[in-house]
């Protein structure tokens, strides 16, 4: 494990590297606290810091507290090491954000028991953080597809769109939904209506760029959000989504199953809305022409005012 | 002030001690005796600069660092003359600094010879 020591007396430095390295720890040695502050910001920066506290640039508790503020940096257990024993000392190295102190001259025992204790706390910390994002992961993905979930694709929508308006770009957002897909859970079981949705989920994935989203908006119905893109290539990019479904055979453990899947689109440029609701509203109309037209194709949502009063038959 | 006492009779160093801390390296501990060697001459020169000078914040810094030098040579009657210049370096005391400064040089006085008698051995 990586560690970090920072004492401008290079005796002292000396003495606690070599007895850190027979310990088997990778010892990375600085002699002032603007060096370990360095180290501590760096992407893969030690966890585990030892730092005298009166050195020249920048003393072990200033070190603390600017470790402290970094962000984006897994957490760092930080000794101060002092020869300063007076409580209000150790109070205040403490309340800079230290873990614990460790008084010099230190004896090796101590030091590597309280080192042990550091680990078993960065241990602890990683496995909360490690709940933590499973918790998140689940908290916003759907269980079955591994895509976003209803809730979490809304409000990536509701981001997008915004973030849109702002900077006036576009986003385009396409609701899609399988068709006569109840047809497969009541000839083939729901078993086989799940492979097909976990197909499905991940073709969309697949037919989309990496920074766009995908959601499973309800039961059959998903929902894609792509950045950066307007109504002149929604239309294309909606074609490949309903080709990269119904050109190739859903592979089941009941054998291929022709799967379609009709879009209703839209570009967030040709409406004035501000809610993701009232979007919605008019994608889902789109979706419910594309399967009034007979299903397996796409229709875009146009503004009342064009041309078209209802919308564009690209299919 | 002064407190005069003979010390040269005692070793500065607490051998025993020190050996345990380096874990019985003797190249360690020779390793550790070159870099206080190198060190030492130059940080003494500083902190006699600083008394001089009354920079009270100086002497504070330089006596904390050659404190932490000399404790972890387990040169401990000489870590704690640097303590009691570093004390008053914080205090802003200058009453009694170029005596405290005097004392120290006297526990120092022997520590390079009786080192380089342990650097003899450690070679050996």
């Amino acid at each position: 494990m990586k560690i970090l020591i920072a004492d401008d007396d290079a005796v002292s430095r000396r003495l606690l590297e070599k007895t850190l390295q027979r310990e088997g720890y990778e010892v990375i040695a600085v002699d002032n606290g603007l060096l370990a502050l360095q180290q501590l910001s760096l992407p893969d920066g030690p966890r585990l810091a030892l730092l005298d506290w009166m050195m020249p640039g920048l003393a072990g508790p200033g070190v603390c507290s600017a470790a402290r503020e970094l962000r984006g940096r897994p957490y760092v257990h930080i000794i101060l090491v002092t020869s300063r024993n007076a409580k209000q000392d150790i109070v205040a190295g403490l309340e800079s954000g230290a873990d614990d102190y460790l008084t010099k001259p230190w004896n090796t025992a101590e030091l590597l028991a309280r080192l042990r204790v550091g680990q078993r706390i960065l241990h602890l910390e990683d496995r909360l953080v490690e709940a933590g994002e499973t918790l998140l992961f689940k908290a916003t993905h759907d269980s079955l597809t591994s895509l976003l979930n209803r809730g979490a694709i809304l409000d990536l929508l509701a981001r997008e769109l915004a973030r849109t308006r702002r900077e006036k770009g576009c986003t385009v957002m396409m609701l899609c939904d399988l068709d006569h897909f109840k047809n497969v859970n009541d000839t083939y079981g729901h078993v086989v209506g799940d492979e097909v949705l976990q197909e499905v989920a991940r073709r969309l994935l697949f037919s989309v760029r990496s920074y766009d989203f995908v959601g499973r908006y309800g039961g059959e119905e998903f929902l894609i959000v792509l950045n950066n893109c307007d109504s002149s290539q929604a239309v294309l990019r909606a074609e490949e989504v309903r080709n990269g479904i119904a050109n190739h055979p859903v592979q089941t453990s009941r054998g291929p199953l022709p799967i379609t899947m009709s879009l209703g689109i839209l570009a967030s440029r040709d409406w004035d809305f501000h809610l993701a609701e009232e979007i919605l509203g008019e994608a889902d109309a789109a979706l419910y022409r594309a399967k009034a037209d007979g299903r397996n194709c796409v229709r875009l949502a146009e503004p009342k005012a064009s041309s078209d009063p209802h919308s564009q038959l690209v299919k | 002030m002064t407190q005069q006492r003979d010390t040269s009779a005692q070793p500065s160093v607490n051998l025993p001690e020190l050996l345990v801390r380096v874990d019985n390296d003797r190249d360690l501990l020779r390793e550790l005796i070159e870099i206080f060697q190198e060190d030492f001459p130059r940080r003494l020169q500083q902190l006699q600069t600083y008394v001089g000078q009354r920079d009270m914040n100086s002497v504070e810094t330089a006596s904390h660092g050659l404190k932490g030098m000399l404790s972890s040579l387990s040169a401990m009657r000489a870590a704690a003359a640097a303590a009691r210049l570093e004390q008053m370096g914080r205090e802003g005391k200058m009453a009694g600094l170029p005596e405290a400064l005097a004392q120290f040089e006297q526990e120092v006085e022997g520590l390079l010879p009786e080192l380089d008698g342990y650097m003899m051995e450690a070679k050996q």
